[in-house]
């Protein structure tokens, strides 16, 4: 094989990225718009999505309850609560900037949201400072759903305490795992 | 359990010493030659570290012990009478510590608590034993992970605990809180129940007890690290839902360790 000469090299490693950085663009932008609404899909294809976003009369698809209640009454939301749209707000807004120059090609950085940034968006309806996207990964008491029955706003969902106690909550991967899935597969975006 | 009440007392000066009569009170779990005395307070500062706290003073005789955690003396000689007049000094907890197993959905909608308020009033029985009362913290774990950390064995266990607070006014509330909210990158070494300082009766094992002097005894161990502490309270939109009137606020502490399992 033939090796180029290391001045021919240097010219291509210089020219390169100026050259071919509009293709490049273009060609990344692309794999990123695949891969963010891959993510995006993902989220609300997932269990605890779906079932939160149906709302009080949802059933328990995400098996987290043993199928007793579900969650968005669980959780102690009220009806017409949309507490999936903030999450959804933060990976839309996925992007990346231009980083700078690499050896014959060009480097993007993606900006992919903390899990903790969601948790910090998705406070508990009855406890300030408590998230329930992380009560869904390490486990959530039932003190919204007793709570909302005692104060009568409870919509379609409510069931009686003792039916609560026996589906106990189960944790669930959720925003943690995602997010580091995707973090991983945004870092090999070539 | 006992890092939480010394950081509490020591960071939080939460105690107030207190001068007064103890008064006789019926406990069938006791030997009935037993007269008990309690006082119009649970549970007694019994570390001697905390600054400032007076442990129970002035007890008459010496023949008694002293149940800490539910505040009284029990008079076991046979002196006493049920008519015995009984004063001393002692430190009380602004928040009593109880160690829980109950779901946080049991501990504020189901239970009804006694408060036992720490303002002065004009309080002429003393309180019945072992029933827990409010101003409180309920501890609790409430899971345990293990991740492989290096080669060889050795794990990385993350501990979640919670506490449930149950406070008299905002104010108290906000103390706790912030005090805790503070404590993340706080350590403590494990203790083991031998080394525990209180024994069945609640009196102290050795007459004495120093967290201090204790947790230097354990110092070559791994410690625990407290790396996240996050505080919330409930809503007052929710409070008001309750049957009582009490402040609640949540620490959830994710402490780690990194260790070998089964040592």
């Amino acid at each position: 094989m033939t090796r180029l000469p290391s001045d021919v090299i240097k010219a291509i490693e210089r020219q390169a990225p100026k050259l071919l950085k509009k293709p490049f663009n273009k060609e990344f932008k692309k794999k990123f718009e695949d891969l963010k609404a891959k993510m995006i899909k993902e989220f609300l294809s997932h269990p605890v999505t779906m079932e939160i976003k149906s709302g009080p009369s949802a059933t328990n698809m995400s098996g987290t309850l043993n199928g007793v209640t579900n969650l968005f009454a669980f959780i102690g939301f009220d009806q017409g609560d949309q507490p999936i749209q903030p999450i959804l707000q933060i990976l839309e807004g996925i992007n990346y900037t231009y980083a700078g120059e690499a050896k014959i090609g060009v480097t993007y950085t993606v900006n992919i949201p903390e899990a903790k940034e969601i948790f910090a968006v998705t406070p508990l309806p009855y406890v300030g400072g408590r998230s329930w996207a992380k009560g869904i990964e390490t486990g959530i008491s039932g003190l919204g759903y007793l709570l909302r029955k005692n104060s009568g706003r409870s919509g379609a969902a409510i069931q009686s305490r003792n039916q609560v106690r026996t589906g106990r909550f189960q944790n669930t991967p959720y925003i943690s795992a995602l997010i580091n899935k995707y973090k991983k597969e945004f870092k090999e975006l070539k | 359990m006992l890092w939480f009440d010394n950081f509490l007392l020591t960071k939080g000066e939460a105690f107030s010493n207190k001068t007064g009569r103890l008064y006789n009170t019926d406990d069938p779990f006791i030997d009935s030659s037993f007269e008990a005395f309690s006082s119009p307070y649970k549970q007694f500062v019994n570390d001697s570290s905390i600054s400032g706290a007076i442990l129970p003073t002035g007890i008459p005789g010496d023949s008694h012990y002293i149940d800490y955690d539910n505040g009284r003396i029990v008079e076991t000689g046979s002196n006493y009478t049920s008519d015995s007049v009984i004063t001393g000094t002692f430190a009380v907890k602004d928040f009593n510590v109880y160690f829980s197993n109950e779901s946080e959905e049991d501990l504020i909608v189901e239970q009804k608590f006694m408060v036992n308020s720490r303002v002065p009033n004009s309080v002429t029985s003393g309180i019945a034993p072992y029933d827990q009362v409010v101003p409180a913290i309920f501890l609790s774990t409430a899971s345990i992970l293990n991740e492989p950390l290096a080669f060889g064995g050795e794990e990385s266990t993350t501990v979640r605990a919670n506490a449930v607070i149950l406070a008299e006014d905002s104010y108290q509330l906000d103390g706790v809180l912030s005090i805790f909210a503070d404590s993340h990158n706080e350590i403590f070494y494990p203790i083991p129940m031998t080394g525990h300082p209180v024994d069945e009766y609640g009196d102290l094992k050795g007459g004495t007890y120093n967290y201090n002097t204790l947790k230097s005894q354990y110092s070559n161990q791994k410690p625990f690290l407290i790396e996240t502490a996050t505080t919330s309270k409930l809503t007052d939109k929710a409070r008001k839902s309750l049957a009582n009137d009490l402040y609640v606020g949540f620490i959830d502490f994710d402490i780690k360790i990194n260790r070998f399992r089964f040592s």
